[in-house]
């Protein structure tokens, strides 16, 4: 679509439907290459139909199609002379609007150490879609929801599809795998398009869908369709509605699915499934990604580059700190299916799958999406609607400027940009810090400031190692506040318990001095903190002088300890299971390692403290930290955009299952 | 009269002992006659910090309630020295060996601060659950309890979690 309202797939039709000729359909491919376009459409390379660049009629795969069924698919010749007599094949229109690989920003740091961060500026090319089926258009509908739907958006994508004009293709020719019919997306044409062509024996029934596809139309000079021409135009399309039938019973299928998380069907799809991204490389609304930095060999000027990922590598869910929530194929393969059929519904309205059938036929070992959905969730109502933009967050540049040492891997930085915003007031619970050259981490904000904020940051990676490195007067990226925080708010006249073990601690701090600065509006305030040994707890003196204030009850802990430690030595629960206080007025706040958490929420339970009154915060690999890489995604959530504090009863439970 | 004093004398000494167990969450709320027979077989001490309070591999003829200050169970690994693997707080155990074959003490048991213990005799206590099945099914839950607790924190201990 080339109008700038992309998600908007309604323009009224033009009135009238053209007859094009198909000795003629050379000239509609040289006027959609006006104007600088380059007409992309179905070629015939490496032995299937893939979308590539079509200059004449000859690049178009004449009078071929193919078969597909599980796990196979082959070139057939019709021997007639069709143009599009085949269904879709291994590519999208997805590679066009949102590329494999991007680069998406610049960053510098020079001799002095000043960092700057700019964005990539890319000629976007002018292209035109020939060929685009009823599943291919709900599938960039699909995708026009996602990545500008908000609360962020994708500007590359927006302006890709902003340059992109539609030819769409009624569909004649289902494959052996598709399902648009159960999905709701085909076969028929309902809109999304600029022009729309329907191939009969000697030509082609054209209409148009917008503005620009009605000025192209008009170019074509073309005779009215007549009565049997529309007629053999509709029952082509009925006839593919027939093959097709209604293969995956999708009503209700939301809720069938996630009933299921416990099937043993996962383990028996793992047995099979290769876990080769097979399936989501060629899916049209897959969108996650990852982000790497590639820079010149004295790391003095880096490119951020992001590229398509694929939530069945094992690395894809893999966290900073060590750890794996999604080790099992079956976790992964259920976390693909369960989001494309379900969660997708939950955080975006729609469903995310346009039954286009591809995952089925180039899965290697022949794994049906179609029968396992039917196997898995056997069948009754559809999802919703959602949208509106903003822009994702800038990278600001930070001074540091002080640096406390915490333990041996482990610092405190204190930060500031001179850009007079005041930080402190700004709500999100992290920031992602990029450092040129060796990329970007969430780190959670440890202490909000005026002009900026505490970052406590322990070296486990190249970058968070880089990071705790940096000395007074170096320079950082960060972007602004992400995230939801800890509804301190919430504890106002409330007794308030806030448990962190290891690094979970510093994002805890801060609820802390909110807590300090306005101390009369919470009742008993109670703080934990467990460490590994004496010499890996953090904020001592500031635990100490919490502890002499006589209002707030601090109790620390260490799993082992020599005999130079006097404190208590034991973990952390064991600070409160006996404990006086009465948890039936308080509200508590936990953090840590996810295993500490679940151990803690089960002593708080046990105090009295109800599921809507403990707030957690999520661990989960956070790569984008907006909600559009997928990395982070847990059940119908995404941590970095929904998270990545949660309420227990927000979570309900996907809090503690394995594998999600 | 010398026997009406020495009564009342050991009713105020049990009445005390009985406050200091209820201070305890291990020994509060039980029934008075259990109370009663625990106290018939407690002492009370105090000991600075640095004593030694029992040692691994010797017997343990205590059971020892924590009423104030911490103590430290160690034990000796070859490079490492002594390692604390737990502390005990007040109104928790010690020396529950005491009561489990060969009674010996698995750990060293090390005062950190000045502490205050009330001590249940080990040979006593044993001849008294053996003996009062009534005293036996309110004790035993208490004790077990206390060992739940410390298993479970050994477990989450052993999986280490925050040396990632």
């Amino acid at each position: 679509m080339t109008s700038s309202a992309v998600t908007t797939v309604t323009t009224e039709p033009r009135r009238g439907t053209g007859f094009l000729p198909r000795a003629e359909f050379q000239h509609l491919i040289d006027l959609l290459g006006e104007d600088g376009r380059t007409v992309i459409g179905p070629t015939v390379a490496d032995g299937a139909i893939v979308y590539g660049e079509v200059r004449a009629v000859s690049d178009l795969p004449v009078g071929m199609g193919a078969e597909q069924s599980p796990g196979r698919y082959r070139l057939v010749d019709h021997h007639d002379e069709r143009y599009f007599a085949y269904a879709v094949g291994p590519t999208s229109w997805k590679r066009f609007v949102f590329p494999p690989t991007l680069d998406l920003a610049e960053s510098h740091r020079d001799e002095h150490g000043h960092v700057s961060f700019g964005p990539v500026h890319h000629e976007i090319p002018k292209l035109a879609f020939l060929g685009v089926r009823a599943c291919e258009l709900a599938a960039l509908g699909i995708e026009d929801r996602v990545l500008l739907g908000g609360p962020y958006t994708d500007e590359d994508f927006r302006k890709r599809r902003e340059h992109a004009l539609i030819v769409a293709v009624q569909c004649a020719e289902p494959g052996g795998t598709c399902f648009c019919t159960s999905m709701g997306t085909g076969p028929g044409v309902r809109g999304g398009h600029d022009v729309l062509l329907v191939e009969l024996a000697d030509g082609f029934l054209v209409s148009s869908g917008s503005e620009e596809g009605a000025g192209i139309v008009a170019r074509l000079g073309l005779s009215a369709a007549t009565e049997d021409q529309l007629v053999e135009g509709s029952d082509q399309l009925v006839a593919a509605r027939d093959r097709i039938g209604d293969p995956v019973a999708t009503a209700g299928l939301h809720d069938r699915l996630l009933a299921k998380l416990d099937s043993p069907r996962w383990a028996e799809i793992a047995d099979r499934c290769l876990a080769c991204t097979n399936c989501t490389a060629v899916c049209p609304t897959c969108f996650c990604t990852s982000v790497s930095q590639r820079s010149d060999l004295d790391g003095r000027t880096a490119v951020t580059e992001r590229r398509w990922d694929f939530c069945f590598t094992k690395g894809f869910s893999a966290v900073a700190l060590g750890g794996n929530f999604r080790p099992r194929v079956q976790d992964r393969y259920r976390q693909w299916l369960t989001h494309k059929f379900a969660t997708w519904i939950d955080q975006f309205g729609t469903s995310g799958c346009v039954g286009c059938g591809r995952c089925i036929t180039w899965c290697p070992v022949g794994i049906d999406v179609r029968e396992e959905l039917n196997l898995i969730a056997p069948p009754p109502v559809l999802g919703t609607e959602a949208q509106v933009a903003a822009h994702a967050p800038r990278t600001s540049v930070f001074h540091v400027d002080a640096v406390r040492p915490e333990t041996h891997d482990t610092v405190t930085l204190a930060l500031s940009t001179p850009d007079g915003m005041d930080w402190s007031r700004l709500h999100g619970e992290f920031v992602m810090v990029s450092v040129p050259a060796i990329g970007s981490i969430p780190i959670s904000i440890s202490r909000r400031l005026p002009t900026g904020m505490e970052l406590t940051v322990r070296a486990v990676g190249p970058a968070s190692t880089f990071v705790t490195g940096l000395e007074r007067g170096a320079e950082v990226g960060l972007s602004a506040p992400l995230g939801h925080g800890w509804p301190v708010e919430a504890a106002h006249d409330h007794d308030v318990v806030i448990v962190g073990g290891g690094m979970g601690f510093p994002p805890l701090r801060p609820i802390v001095d909110e807590i300090l600065a306005h101390r009369a509006s919470f009742g008993e305030v109670h703080i934990y903190h467990g460490a590994r040994t004496p010499s890996d707890l953090l904020y001592k003196e500031e635990l100490a002088a919490w502890a002499s204030r006589g209002d707030l009850d601090v109790g620390v802990t260490v799993d082992r300890a020599d005999t130079t430690w006097l404190g208590r030595v034991g973990v952390v629960t064991q600070l409160f299971d006996h404990a006086r206080w009465d948890g039936s007025k308080a509200i508590a706040f936990v953090c840590g390692p996810e295993r500490m958490i679940q151990a803690t929420v089960s002593t708080l339970a046990a105090r009295g403290i109800t599921q809507d009154r403990i707030f957690i915060s999520m661990e989960r690999h956070m790569e984008c930290g907006v909600g559009l890489c997928g990395h982070c995604q847990v059940g119908p959530f995404f941590v970095c955009k929904d998270g990545p504090v949660f309420s227990l009863a927000q979570l309900g439970d996907v809090f503690g299952r394995e594998g999600i | 009269m010398p026997q009406t004093e020495g009564s009342t004398a050991r009713t105020e000494h049990d009445a005390e002992f009985v406050a200091l167990l209820n201070a305890t969450w291990f020994g509060a709320n039980l029934p008075p006659e259990a109370q009663v027979r625990l106290v018939g077989l407690a002492r009370r001490y105090q000991a600075p910090a640095g004593t030694t309070l029992l040692t691994e591999g010797q017997l343990a003829n205590e059971i020892g309630i924590v009423l104030s200050g911490r103590v430290s169970l160690r034990t000796l690994v070859p490079e490492q020295g002594w390692v604390t693997i737990l502390t005990v707080e007040p109104g928790d155990i010690f020396g529950q060996s005491a009561l489990v074959p060969p009674y010996r003490s698995t750990s060293t048991v090390v005062a950190l601060q000045p502490v205050d213990v009330l001590a249940l005799d080990g040979p006593g206590l044993r001849a008294a659950l053996a003996a009062d099945h009534d005293l036996a099914a309110v004790l035993y839950p208490r004790v077990l309890q206390a060992l739940a607790r410390r298993l479970n924190a050994t477990r989450l201990q052993m999986l280490d979690l925050f040396a990632r």
